[in-house]
């Protein structure tokens, strides 16, 4: 067993535990977006770092893919680590804006404004889907592409996969576009592909430019008979 | 080929080696560099001309020659060592190759081509003669010289595998570890952890057995950086060698060579050497014959940046995207295929058997404590000697900047220096005695990076080179942390806004936060650094980031958005110095006037007078070519145009009943300010000390470069029904300014110049003969006094200096006049023209020369003693400060001692004790905002030399221009400080048809002046005008910058026209 403090309070957790285990394990809130019970941690949206070391050695980690080490002292609210999520929820808020988890939690975090540049996004890279559809799903289908601010997610070659089995799990598990994938209730989503009122998909040619890697989008198809 | 199969075997090999080098006869060698860098300078066709010639004359048993990698040298690429003697020649041309084959030949020396600093005398007949090499300590660097990296018999022939045979004799990896250790030697990739810890910890890891691997990192993306592959492409046996090493000491069984497909001539030379080293049982199964098995193999990486963090070179070993994780678990622990890997940059293995083969004992000598051994650096940007550098740890940056690299290669003085790439950060040149070492540049908000140094000058925008590096980094982000993808581009953002001109204070707030989050929150080295090129230069350089954002201006105009038109931006009035030339070009004379004389009221003078900043930045002469003679046109354009045919534009802003404007000075700021004030409806008083208005213009400019009668001329067009002009009234003696606001002036603006020479503080000053220049200038041009005779000596290396000579060279009595610098020509403050202009007079000019003592004689000057200066180390102006030589004193007869070092103001007038006293500065100029031009009075403005000492003309008609709009928001109540408007081209002008392209770019139209023989006889103006078909010659070579903001969008029918006329 290793012997942590997070918060003050002691805990010992099983080697290989990470530190946001053990923090939701006491009960303490940590906001995540990538992070999902199930599928490997990836540690790409920032938003569960926590303060880890003392003095000019404190540091941030991501939560979700930092082990705990015997003897570390964890902070999950610091001064340092509200700032950096507060900025990283403005950051997201600058992308998607229409996101219902992404305004609850700025608005949990007290963000009031937006100072960047808006902009309009779909997809804020976490990786759920691609790690779904890899670990769960066993297919693989999609990937990250492109580097830097042209990352993306499709299908290899952005041709249309012989293995995408259409399960919609890589829709199930997006924490971006959840709404504009089951609307405000679910129960009452028009389309559970791709889009919501009026789905994209029956007014454009392709698919490129969607959150969808169904291929034909089975609801749709529904719909548009 | 033998395979050795002992250790034994391999040192009697390279004993035989040896001998049979010893045993040929000495021959001279040709050492030819020719890394990636050489070959890009030409160095493949030197190759084969030295080859055609020993084959053609049969040479072949005279001559050696050796092409080795890269020998660091890069800024005169291609060059031959010629040994012995170590002559080198360089950016040698293929015609002079056989020159240089017949002395080495020959065993003389061509003094011709031999290397020399540029602009100087000085040849070097040997390599460590030379400053770029003298001050290195190349050890790891120096073997690239001696050796063909196609040739092990060469590595084994210096000593190569020396260290392994050490290694190998006592198979003992603790003891390497231990040695490593106790050298010192950290990791030379950049984050500097200390080696041998590392050895050690990979050593402990997955203990009982398993694989393991090390890796040489050698994924080198910074943007000028390239020691690595200078030493992959020039000794790839020494990294061979240290890897051996490093994989006994962990116990590693596999070795990467992990390497960008960019470098194929390192790739190249690195497989060669592996087959060597396999040919001769280095590498491979048993290496020597022991029971040590370890092969290496190359991969070679697609040239992704991040991939050189060690996480992701993993996973783009393994075949994956190259995208870090998180450590822990370290790559020590679980690396490639889950198997401890160690992996250290090319340079730390290059180190290894260096410290192996002399003990570390001895490796510790060199550096400073927890920083030893040396570093190679890659010198590049604004430096004279681009090149590699190897030098101790812990050397100052101003000895790698001035003394190796040789300061900057312009006018423009080095302001930064940029180390560890795009994620390091600036050092300003303020801070160039930090030491390099590890430590200290984390403090100082950089990092030692891999290497990189890029040295900025003052012709560098910072916000430009934090725009550029962020550019970079937001494509080479892997993207997978949300901070590090989104942050990088938002950061960008903003700096492209500043760059434009669009940015706010506030963003700049936002810029600094986000930078601080980005660095905090990322998960790998590159977002946490990637940072830094915005927060060292927000730290250093805020002023440069606010004058773009409030004050719309990028100094070193380079912010193209910003800039516009260069010679528009560069001027202080702001003069669409495009629109006249267009005009010209055009021979609409008249509009070319009016354009000049909008923003200028004083175009006759500034035409004869003003230093042109807007031809220094001329975009025509930016890259070696000559700038428009701007001046010279507006010279031809004011000849023949009448001043009074310019109706000024009135826009009456005074409110009715708005008191009247006293204006002390009726010098070119106070009559600047004069006519803009009485343009805009107020009444404006101006008072002049002398009996004649001009102010400097008039008694500090001779009239062989200003004639009186068209200063007088243009004075008279500004001297309206507004203005007042009273002569003869000094302030302080007829009257202050309480009497001036007692009289019911609502605001005065203070312009009194600098009449007062400085004094050079030495004794005998006051003898008879020794005079202030401006005392010398204002009795000659006032008075027409004559006050020089005899030997004339004149101190000072500024204009009114060279103005002082130039007038006493034409008075009666003269003999001879002499001026007396204390630095060198190129630091002269004078303008070159007026310079050149004197030595052709017949003046002479002593540089390096400052006076020590006035020997006088009964009250009377006889001469003065003068004292040899050196050169020094630079100092805050960045240039080399003057440092006498002791011993070098000597006297010359002098009958007129003219001193000139500078001018300050006569502000003991306004200074006066009391509660309404105007603070001036140490200096004894007067102190303002310089924003607003208000002193700490209320309603006293000030502007001119007054405030800035000795200056030009136009900057003091643009505080006289500035000053009448901050008296006009004054009396009108309004805010001074207001924001700036963007300065750019607003007026399109249509350009004329191109004309056949000629083969030579054309070069500037020279100005014509009078013959020297009879400029002497008095003071008829030097200069003359251009001709009509000169002028518009000289017009049409303008490249036109504006167009790029005014030229009209294409008409979209006329693209279809086009386009069906071409079907």
């Amino acid at each position: 067993m290793i012997n942590i403090k997070i918060n003050g309070l002691p805990v010992s957790v099983e080697k290989g535990t990470t530190l946001l285990e053990a923090a939701r394990f006491l009960g303490f809130p940590i906001p995540t977006l990538c992070h999902m019970e199930g599928l490997t941690p990836y540690g790409a949206c920032r938003l569960c770092v926590v303060e880890i070391g003392q003095g000019a050695k404190a540091r941030l980690v991501s939560s979700c893919t930092y082990p705990a080490e015997e003897g570390a002292v964890v902070r999950t609210a610091s001064n340092r680590v509200v700032r950096a999520r507060k900025m990283i929820l403005e950051l997201l808020l600058a992308s998607c804006p229409q996101s219902k988890i992404i305004q609850d939690l700025a608005s949990a975090h007290e963000v009031r404004q937006q100072r960047f540049r808006q902009e309009h996004e779909d997809c804020i890279l976490c990786g759920l889907c691609v790690r779904m559809c890899k670990e769960q799903m066993a297919a693989g289908a999609i990937g990250f592409t492109a580097r830097g601010d042209h990352r993306r997610i499709t299908t290899p070659f952005d041709i249309s996969s012989e293995v995408c089995r259409l399960c919609g799990g890589c829709i199930y598990v997006c924490p971006a576009c959840q709404l504009r994938c089951t609307y405000t209730e679910p129960d009452k989503a028009i389309c559970g592909g791709c889009a919501n009122l009026s789905p994209p998909c029956l007014e454009k040619e392709g698919f490129d430019d969607m959150m969808c890697f169904m291929s034909p989008c089975v609801a749709c198809e529904i719909k548009k008979d | 080929m033998v395979r050795l199969t002992s250790v034994d075997e391999l040192i009697s090999f390279r004993r035989r080696v040896q001998e049979v080098k010893s045993a040929r006869p000495a021959r001279p060698t040709l050492v030819l560099c020719a890394g990636t860098g050489g070959q890009a300078s030409g160095s493949n066709d030197i190759m084969r001309v030295i080859k055609r010639h020993i084959l053609e004359h049969n040479l072949q048993d005279k001559i050696q020659l050796r092409i080795t990698g890269c020998q660091g040298f890069c800024e005169m690429d291609p060059f031959i060592v010629v040994e012995p003697g170590q002559h080198l020649y360089p950016r040698l041309k293929m015609e002079d190759v056989p020159r240089v084959i017949n002395s080495a030949l020959g065993g003389y020396v061509e003094e011709d081509l031999l290397y020399r600093e540029p602009h100087a005398t000085v040849k070097y007949h040997c390599q460590s003669d030379i400053p770029f090499f003298k001050s290195q300590t190349r050890t790891i660097l120096g073997s690239n010289q001696q050796l063909d990296p196609i040739r092990i018999e060469n590595y084994f022939d210096q000593g190569g595998y020396a260290a392994l045979e050490k290694v190998l004799s006592k198979i003992d990896p603790a003891w390497i570890v231990a040695e490593v250790k106790a050298s010192g030697l950290r990791g030379r990739g950049g984050a500097g952890f200390l080696t041998g810890m590392k050895w050690q910890l990979a050593r402990a890891a997955g203990n009982g057995g398993g694989r393991k691997y090390i890796v040489c990192n050698c994924d080198e993306g910074d943007p000028g950086a390239y020691m690595d592959r200078s030493l992959l492409e020039g000794n790839p046996h020494a990294i061979i060698e240290g890897m051996i090493i490093g994989a006994i000491a962990i116990g590693a069984s596999r070795g990467i060579v992990y390497v960008r497909s960019e470098y194929p001539l390192a790739i190249k030379h690195t497989t060669i050497a592996l087959r060597q080293a396999h040919d001769y049982g280095l590498l491979g199964e048993n290496i020597l014959g022991t029971s040590i098995s370890f092969d290496i193999e190359i991969v070679r990486g697609a040239g992704a940046f991040v991939c050189g963090e060690e996480t992701a070179l993993i996973r783009s070993v393994m075949g994956y995207r190259g995208e870090p994780r998180q450590r822990p678990p370290y790559p020590i622990e679980k690396g490639i295929d889950g198997c401890p890997t160690c992996i250290n940059n090319v340079e730390t293995f290059a180190n290894v058997p260096v410290i192996i083969r002399d003990g570390a004992a001895e490796y510790v000598k060199v550096g400073v404590p927890g920083n030893s051994g040396t570093k190679i650096f890659s010198l590049v940007g604004k430096i004279r000697n681009t090149g590699l550098v190897e030098v101790p740890l812990g050397i100052k940056i101003r000895q790698v900047v001035h003394e190796i690299g040789g300061g900057a290669p312009g006018r423009a003085k080095v302001k930064a220096v940029q180390t560890g790439g795009p994620s390091g950060g600036c050092i300003p040149a303020s801070m160039f005695d930090l030491p390099i070492d590890f430590d200290s540049l984390v403090q100082a908000g950089s990092i030692m990076g891999s290497g990189g140094m890029i040295v900025m000058d003052e012709d560098t925008c910072m916000v430009d080179v934090a725009r550029y590096f962020m550019n970079f980094l937001k494509d080479e982000s892997c993207g997978k942390c949300f901070t590090c993808r989104k942050g990088t581009q938002r950061m960008w953002e903003i700096l492209d806004d500043v760059s434009k001109g669009k940015a706010t204070l506030a963003q700049l707030k936002l810029l600094q936060e986000l930078a601080e989050v980005v660095k905090d929150t990322s998960m790998c080295g590159l977002g946490q650094t990637a940072s830094n090129p915005v927060l060292s230069t927000l730290r250093y350089f805020r002023k440069e980031y606010e004058r773009h954002i409030v004050h719309k201006r990028c100094d070193a105009f380079v912010c193209n958005d910003l800039v516009g038109a260069p010679c528009q931006s560069a001027c202080p009035l702001g003069t669409e110095a495009w629109r006249y030339v267009a005009h010209i070009g055009r021979g609409e004379y008249q509009e070319a006037y009016q354009a000049i004389r909008e923003a200028n009221p004083f175009p006759s003078v500034c035409a004869r007078v003003c230093n042109h900043p807007c031809e220094e930045r001329c975009r025509a002469g930016a890259t070696g070519g000559d700038p428009v003679a701007i001046r010279a046109l507006k010279r031809f354009i004011t000849d023949n145009i009448d001043p009074m045919s310019f109706k000024p534009v009135r826009h009456t802003s005074a409110p009715p009943g708005s008191p009247p404007v006293a204006v002390i000075g009726s010098g070119p700021a106070g009559l600047s300010a004069a006519h803009y004030l009485s343009l805009r409806g107020y009444k404006v008083t101006v008072y002049e000390q002398d009996a004649e208005p001009g102010g400097m213009m008039f008694s500090a400019i001779p009239g062989y470069r200003l004639p009186r009668e068209v200063m007088r001329k243009e004075i008279a067009s500004l001297l309206d029904e507004n203005v007042t002009l009273v002569c003869n009234s000094t302030l302080g003696r007829d009257i202050t300014l309480d009497s001036l606001f007692e009289k019911g002036y609502g605001a005065i603006f203070v312009a009194l110049g600098a009449h007062k020479s400085l004094r050079l503080g030495l004794d005998g000053e006051d003898a008879k003969g020794v005079i202030p220049s401006i005392s010398f200038l204002k009795a000659h041009n006032q008075r027409g006094e004559q006050l020089a005779r005899g030997r004339v000596a004149v101190v000072g290396g500024g204009n009114s200096a060279v103005d002082a000579a130039r007038t006493a060279k034409r008075q009666p009595g003269v003999e001879s006049v002499t001026i007396y610098y204390r630095r060198t020509l190129k630091e002269m403050p004078a303008f070159a023209e007026e310079v050149e202009a004197a030595e052709q007079e017949g003046v002479s000019i002593k540089t390096l020369t400052a006076p020590t003592r006035i020997l006088t004689k009964d009250g009377s000057i006889t001469g003065i003693e003068l004292i040899k200066n050196s050169l020094g180390e630079v100092d805050a102006s960045g240039r080399r400060r003057p440092v006498p030589i002791p011993g070098t004193e000597y006297s010359v007869p002098v009958d007129t001692l003219i001193v000139a070092i500078s001018e300050g103001s006569d502000t003991d007038c306004i200074a006066v004790a009391g509660v309404n006293r105007i603070e001036v500065t140490a200096g004894g100029t007067v102190k303002i905002d310089s924003d607003t031009l208000l002193t700490n009075r209320a309603g006293v403005f000030a502007g001119g030399d007054v405030v800035t000492g000795p200056n030009t003309v136009v900057d003091a008609i643009a505080a006289g221009k500035r000053a009448a709009v901050m008296i006009d928001r004054y009396l009108r109540r309004e805010v001074l400080a207001q924001p700036e408007q963007l300065r750019r081209p607003s007026v399109y002008v249509e350009p004329l048809a191109p004309e056949p392209e000629a083969a030579e770019p054309a070069r500037r139209v020279e100005l014509p002046r009078l013959p020297t023989c009879e400029r002497l006889s008095g003071f008829v103006e030097v200069e003359k005008a251009f001709t009509l078909e000169q002028a518009a010659r000289e017009a049409r070579r303008c490249l036109r910058c504006d167009l790029a903001f005014t030229k009209p969008a294409p008409q979209p029918e006329e693209t279809t026209v086009h386009a069906g006329g071409a079907q």
